[in-house]
């Protein structure tokens, strides 16, 4: 049995040890996770913690027919939409995609990275993230969850509710655009 | 190159495609340089993605996870065993052991009281040349005794003491007492 379903069907019996475990394992991939969905870190911290509750809240009711990472990404996933669409509610301007999910290639905010982010992070690092970041929320979510958080295909179709071959073509659309937004990094410009 | 050819070229990349597929396309790039570029171009924006490692939470967030989560679970039900299934017979045996010890308190508390207070009154009386004093216990007569516990502050707030959490099995106001 995959070792984090057993942990969490030990939190579920009441083993408070195995949620530290869970936590200890995850803590890094899901703040890691929401920082890259969001531009805010401080909020990105503040929904991976309110992920932990939630899988700590829904213990009794959870049940094995999934992957932990798929259950997981899940709630986490919900989070991070839910905030990105709060957030284009109270300031519809800063929105750019239409109402079927799909952006226009225009970053969320402006581009331009500040002294404070640059001495955090490097130039390439930053265009990198200001790519992804520019990725229609699907799109984003495919590369995010399958590059950095590596989750395959199917685990990705469960959590969007699309089919595999949707998120094979999500993936192929956003590794288009990354294309041409990395540009500069692609032709040694960067590099 | 069409969209369905350069989403195949991506598939071969990624190493998505099926072995007959992955043959066809590794034998077209033998022969076509473009598609060639393509797919390493492809490859190149894997790599390229990887620089971006992930990233650590802050200091104190472990212990904000921990403080968000007690109040659910652990730290809610005071022992943190009432909130997991098959411990909730323990609470009315607790509730009992915890009305108990708060009634000898009270008793040891307004005896304590009480001792401290006869010696001042005893001393502000005229001392009876030969009748020895009496500890204040002794003093007490029975009726007096009952009064004190009827007027017991803590068992005329049991409405009080059945809003808090672990007694809130208890049957609200039935078992009130009346001065």
């Amino acid at each position: 049995m995959d070792q984090d379903l057993d942990l969490m069907l030990r939190v579920r019996a009441g083993d408070s040890a195995s949620f530290e475990e869970l936590l200890r394992r995850y803590r890094v991939p899901l703040v890691s996770y929401f920082r890259r969905m969001l531009r805010d870190p401080a909020l990105a911290e503040d929904l991976a913690q309110e992920a932990f509750l939630r899988v700590y809240k829904a213990r009794a009711r959870y049940r094995p027919d999934a992957r932990f990472t798929t259950w997981l990404y899940r709630i986490a996933t919900n989070l991070a939409l839910n905030a990105i669409r709060d957030r284009k509610e109270i300031s519809p301007a800063g929105g750019n995609e239409s109402s079927d999910g799909e952006a226009e290639l225009l970053p969320v905010v402006d581009s331009k990275p500040t002294v404070e982010q640059l001495l955090i992070e490097s130039h390439r690092v930053w265009l990198i993230r200001d790519a992804i970041q520019a990725l229609p929320e699907n799109q984003r979510i495919a590369v995010i969850l399958h590059k950095y958080q590596e989750l395959d295909y199917g685990q990705i179709a469960k959590i969007l509710g699309v089919s595999v071959s949707a998120v094979k073509s999500l993936f192929f659309r956003a590794y288009e655009s990354l294309r041409v937004r990395l540009e500069p990094l692609l032709k040694g410009g960067l590099i | 190159m069409s969209c369905t050819e350069r989403e195949k070229l991506f598939g071969y990349a990624q190493r998505l495609l099926e072995p007959r597929e992955e043959h066809e396309v590794r034998a077209h790039l033998e022969s076509c340089p473009t598609c060639r570029a393509a797919a390493e171009e492809y490859r190149k924006v894997d790599t390229l993605l990887e620089e971006w490692t992930p990233l650590e939470p802050s200091p104190s967030f472990d212990a904000r996870v921990r403080e968000a989560v007690e109040p659910s679970g652990a730290s809610r039900s005071l022992l943190g065993l009432f909130g997991f299934p098959g411990l909730r017979w323990m609470a009315p045996a607790l509730v009992t052991v915890l009305v108990v010890v708060a009634f000898v308190a009270v008793l040891h508390v307004r005896h304590g009281r009480r001792a401290a207070h006869a010696p001042a009154q005893a001393s502000s009386m005229p001392a009876a040349p030969d009748a020895p004093s009496a500890p204040p216990t002794e003093t007490m007569g029975g009726e007096e005794e009952v009064k004190l516990y009827q007027n017991l502050f803590m068992l005329e707030d049991y409405d009080l003491l059945a809003e808090f959490d672990l007694l809130s099995e208890l049957p609200k106001g039935e078992t009130k007492v009346d001065n």
